[in-house]
């Protein structure tokens, strides 16, 4: 339900979460690879199973009906909401910082070291004063696959989330701290009622899609209403919007949210792409596959475009080329709102990551995602920076141990504590990630507002304390034969198990280190890579004893909910504590953020106790930027996914 | 002639229906389905058991796989192989818009490698045992044995990289980089110069598989009786390798034809994934990943026929090779 995602993360080449200013499906899995299918498996058939469930649905929920406004003013109390110019909050943030080098000097550096990486962000990642940018500029940008589809609300891919933030029209999105406000780009105010039930939406009236026709308060009324159609095979949006009675426009300009409940996650939910409802009106019901009509396959080449850019060309599997359009920022003859610095943005579709490198090398794209060992080893050299040069920042991004709580192994908590006792933490984070990350011991980022205010650092190797954890639980040497074991149903167990990992070297060696740590305390860990679906498989049907996995934060701390709520079905650990659960209901439904804090914070504490995961490292976002590019700033989602990310970004112009 | 062909057909069919229920029983059997990805992408989206039954039911994941082969099996006979999972595309769209990239470099690697080969292999059994002829095949060892992927990031540096803004310059990776509006010669020249790097990197080793190939087999034949005799009563020696040796050889190599036909559209997942060239292989390679039954079944079906066609076409130019086989 809550928005912003959690994501697993299991070594496919990187995610491209792109985002501008104004959109930020924030109810959507940005850096997902894999898109999501349709609910339907072929056109005709939608509606067979899909029609029972909305005839379901439409029998069990009372119909909603709006109350008059001028009822809702009457008895709501509003509060204002804060509506932002994203790219103007970061020119005044800018304002007050003062760059720690001149350009010149960043673009000389070399990007070895924590200060020179600080300085090359403090200089390179400014706004431009007025009259530097080139604004007839075009940026080449690298992603790693191509689009499934450009209908707002049917993507799910990363490349197609990153096409979507330039391309979509939305209300809301959030900032580099991933504080969720109202774009002032669309938005004139934004109330919630004091009860937390409603959210009210004037927009303003100088907006107008790609084809000239007005945007309304009615196109979003109206996507909520084809989103939660259950024919319609909408795979990344309907979670957050299924959490609201309705959404109503009572005019062009004004639109109401209304919620089921009043929670502090309501703030996603709402946050949700726009289609065009006088393109889609007359046709999303003759084919809500909204893929197969020759009206819709029209618009999948040509989408009808809400935000600054418009896709321009498309070359299957290889390009995408979007297009700033005058209509965002001229609105009959009139200059309404600040147009994004460049003037053409094209997506180069290369999948494989040395081709990509080269192609950055040789100047064909402007930027990447940098490997970490592409970071370490392939971009050091004056070949590198004679065009580039390179960023890196904290990412929420963290990698852990999972230890299944349902094997006689793990079931204990003394020996999960022992297991994050065994480990050699620090050898990993020297020798295996070579100082490139920061340790992990918790749930939540360190440096979050759900962390709380209570530092925890992981365990650190202790074997005396493992082993005295271990002989306590019962694992102890019986039979000498210098495994641990245990008697379990009159049968003596050694304590021997798998620990599963997909095939990439980098967590093969961390689990190799582990298999070296816990033999030295008589158990013994068989180390088994599997390929990456299998290995998804196997902890969706909890077949496994150990894992070594990662996960994504979302924006919310909500969002971590069914890793760890009993009986969730990606609580794949099968972790259980009705505390946590508790926690989990009341955090959603406090409004207060430091009394809603201090409930993650506690969650992260009892996690810490039961070390149902050891948790390893924090990974960095690694980017390679061409010298010609200016502006990047990083967000814990990179420096694209938030607002205004890649809205930020520019080319000087050229003397 | 056409009782011949009828029964390689009825044949080559339940040949099919075998392949077919195979790999969709083993596709069906692996571990995982086309949601066990999405549920390991985005915890927040939460996903109830109720709703995991519904969107099982949707892609009729909840039927047993010979129930679900059935229901393929049905809508094959319709003209619909159905429509990925993963890309929201119907399959036939899928493959019509990678055949053409993967037949380009197939195609034209096809070509490039006989017309390389053939005289190669000949002038190899020519000349065999000279100091020349040895110095043909150590490169060609050397080459059969080089990894593709090696090689294309070597000749990636080379030319896209290191000789960039000069006369050598070849493109990184792509099919074009005009825009759809440029002139069609324009195009084609730009297409043309794309080739060029994924189609060296795919033609160099069977270059030299195919070349000692007929090699081998033209040094059997020049062993033989009828060699001598053309010898002996005067032929020269090209006319003796050409028109008697080389024509007997021809079987072996029209059944080596026939059955790299499929492979001419199979595409190359390294070849396609390095130089980002849309084909089949990757498509191919994808949708096992995805657990994309519909693509993989697509796929598999085109595969299987083709191998047949192959075969069948083998076996038909068998008798236009040797007068002596007889299809009766």
């Amino acid at each position: 339900m809550p928005a912003t995602p959690v994501r697993m993360v299991e070594g496919r080449p990187e995610r491209r979460a792109g985002v501008f200013c104004v959109l930020i499906v924030a109810a959507a899995g940005c850096g997902r690879k894999i898109a999501d299918p349709p609910l339907t498996a072929e056109p005709e058939a939608p509606t067979a199973a899909a029609a029972e469930e909305s005839a379901r649905q439409q029998a069990t929920a009372p119909a909603f009906e709006p109350p008059p406004l001028d009822v809702l003013d009457r008895d709501a109390k509003w509060i204002d909401r804060p509506v932002k110019d994203a790219v103007a909050v970061l020119r005044e943030q800018q304002a007050k910082e003062q760059p720690l080098c001149s350009v010149a000097d960043a673009l000389a550096l070399r990007n070895d070291s924590a200060e020179a990486n600080a300085k090359i962000l403090s200089a390179l990642g400014r706004l431009p004063e007025p009259g530097q940018a080139d604004l007839d500029a075009r940026i080449d940008r690298h992603v790693a696959g191509d689009l499934g589809s450009t209908n707002p609300i049917l993507i799910s891919s990363s490349a197609e989330f990153d096409i979507l933030g330039l391309t979509g029209f939305g209300l809301f999105s959030y900032d580099r701290t991933l504080e969720p406000f109202a774009s002032a780009d669309t938005v004139t105010s934004w109330q919630t009622s004091a009860d937390g039930l409603f959210d009210k939406v004037v927009m303003r009236d100088d907006l107008v899609w790609s084809d000239g026709t007005p945007i309304t308060a009615h196109d979003i009324a109206f996507t909520y209403k084809v989103i939660m159609d259950a024919r319609v095979p909408v795979p990344a949006v309907r979670s957050g919007t299924d959490q609201m009675r309705g959404v109503h426009a009572y005019d062009d300009r004004t639109v109401v949210f209304f919620h089921k409940e009043p929670l502090a996650t309501n703030v996603w939910n709402i946050n949700f792409p726009v289609l065009p409802k006088h393109v889609y009106e007359g046709t999303w019901e003759k084919d809500p596959t909204l893929k197969d009509s020759p009206e819709h396959v029209a618009l999948e080449e040509k989408p009808v475009s809400g935000g600054p850019y418009e896709i321009v060309s498309r070359k299957r599997g290889q390009e995408i080329v979007l297009r700033r359009r005058d209509t965002w920022s001229t609105v009959n003859g009139k200059k309404v709102r600040e147009e994004p610095f460049l003037r053409d943005i094209r997506f180069r579709i290369i999948e494989d990551p040395n081709t990509a490198l080269l192609a950055l090398k040789s100047g064909e794209i402007d930027e990447m995602i940098l490997q970490p060992e592409q970071w370490m080893t392939q971009t050091t050299d004056a070949e590198f920076y004679r065009l580039n040069t390179k960023a890196n920042a904290p990412e929420w991004v963290s990698f852990h141990f999972a230890w299944n709580i349902a094997t006689p192994f793990f079931a204990d908590r003394r020996v999960r504590r022992a297991m994050s006792y065994a480990f050699d933490h620090d050898r990993m984070l020297e020798k295996i990630c070579l100082g490139m990350y920061e340790p992990c011991a918790g749930n939540y980022p360190p440096d979050s507002w759900m962390s709380g205010p209570k530092k925890l650092t992981p365990y650190k190797q202790d074997l005396d304390k493992a082993e005295a954890l271990l002989d306590e639980a019962g694992w102890t040497d019986h039979d000498n034969d210098g495994i641990r074991d245990k008697e379990i149903g009159g049968r003596l167990v050694p304590f021997e198990f798998t620990v599963l990992v997909n095939q990439q070297p980098f967590r093969i060696a961390i689990c190799t280190l582990l298999k070296e740590n816990l033999e030295q305390i008589g158990i013994v860990a068989n180390v088994r890579p599997v390929e990456v679906t299998t290995l998804q498989d196997m902890l969706q049907k909890k077949n496994f004893q150990a894992c070594i996995s990662g996960w994504g934060s979302g924006t919310d701390p909500d969002s971590s909910e069914n890793l760890w709520k009993t009986g969730e079905m990606r609580n794949y650990v099968g972790y259980s504590n009705p505390e946590v659960d508790r926690l989990f209901a009341e955090g959603r439904r406090e409004l207060d953020r430091s009394r809603r804090a201090e409930k993650y914070a506690r969650i992260q504490e009892l996690l810490y106790d039961d070390q149902p995961y050891t948790w390893l490292f924090w990974r960095n976002s690694f980017y390679g930027f061409s010298k010609s590019l200016r502006g990047y700033v990083f967000s814990p989602r990179g420096p694209y996914h938030y607002s205004p990310g890649s809205g930020s970004l520019w080319k000087p112009r050229q003397e | 002639m056409a009782t011949y062909l009828l029964r390689r057909l009825i044949l080559g069919s339940l040949t099919l229906v075998a392949i077919t229920v195979i790999v969709y029983g083993l596709a069906r059997n692996m571990p995982g389905n086309p949601l066990t990805a999405q549920m390991g992408e985005d915890p927040s989206r939460k996903i109830t058991a109720a709703d995991y039954a519904r969107m099982q039911r949707a892609y009729g994941l909840d039927k047993s796989w010979p129930e679900g082969y059935l229901q393929w099996a049905q809508n094959l006979l319709r003209g619909d192989l159905g429509r990925s999972i993963t890309r929201k595309q119907p399959v036939t769209t899928l493959i019509g818009e990678r055949i053409g990239p993967t037949l380009l470099v197939s195609g034209t690697a096809f070509l490039v490698i006989w017309l390389v080969a053939v005289p190669l292999g000949l002038y190899a059994s020519a000349r065999s045992g000279r100091a020349d002829e040895r110095a043909v095949s150590l490169v060609l060892y050397a080459l059969y044995s080089f990894p593709t992927f090696v090689a294309a990031l070597f000749l990636q540096i080379v030319f896209a990289v290191w000789l960039r803004g000069t006369a050598w310059e070849l493109p990184l990776f792509g099919m074009s980089d005009l825009p759809p509006d440029a002139s069609w010669g324009a195009r084609v020249l730009d297409v043309g110069r794309h080739l060029i790097l994924p189609v060296t990197c795919q033609t160099y080793v069977s270059l030299a598989y195919d070349s000692r190939f007929i090699r081998a087999n033209m040094e059997e034949a020049v062993r033989q009786d009828y060699v001598r005799t053309a010898r002996a009563k005067g032929a020269g020696p090209w006319r003796v390798l050409f028109h008697h040796a080389f024509r007997n050889t021809l079987i072996p190599l029209v059944t080596l034809l026939g059955l790299s036909l499929p492979s001419l559209i199979g595409g190359s997942i390294i070849i396609e994934q390095i130089f980002t060239w849309p084909g089949m292989g990757r498509l191919f390679f994808e949708s096992i990943r995805e657990r994309d039954y519909p693509t993989i079944m697509g796929l598999t079906l085109m595969f299987s026929v083709l191998t047949l066609l192959g075969q069948l076409l083998a076996d038909l130019l068998y008798c236009l090779v040797d007068p002596r086989v007889s299809v009766a």
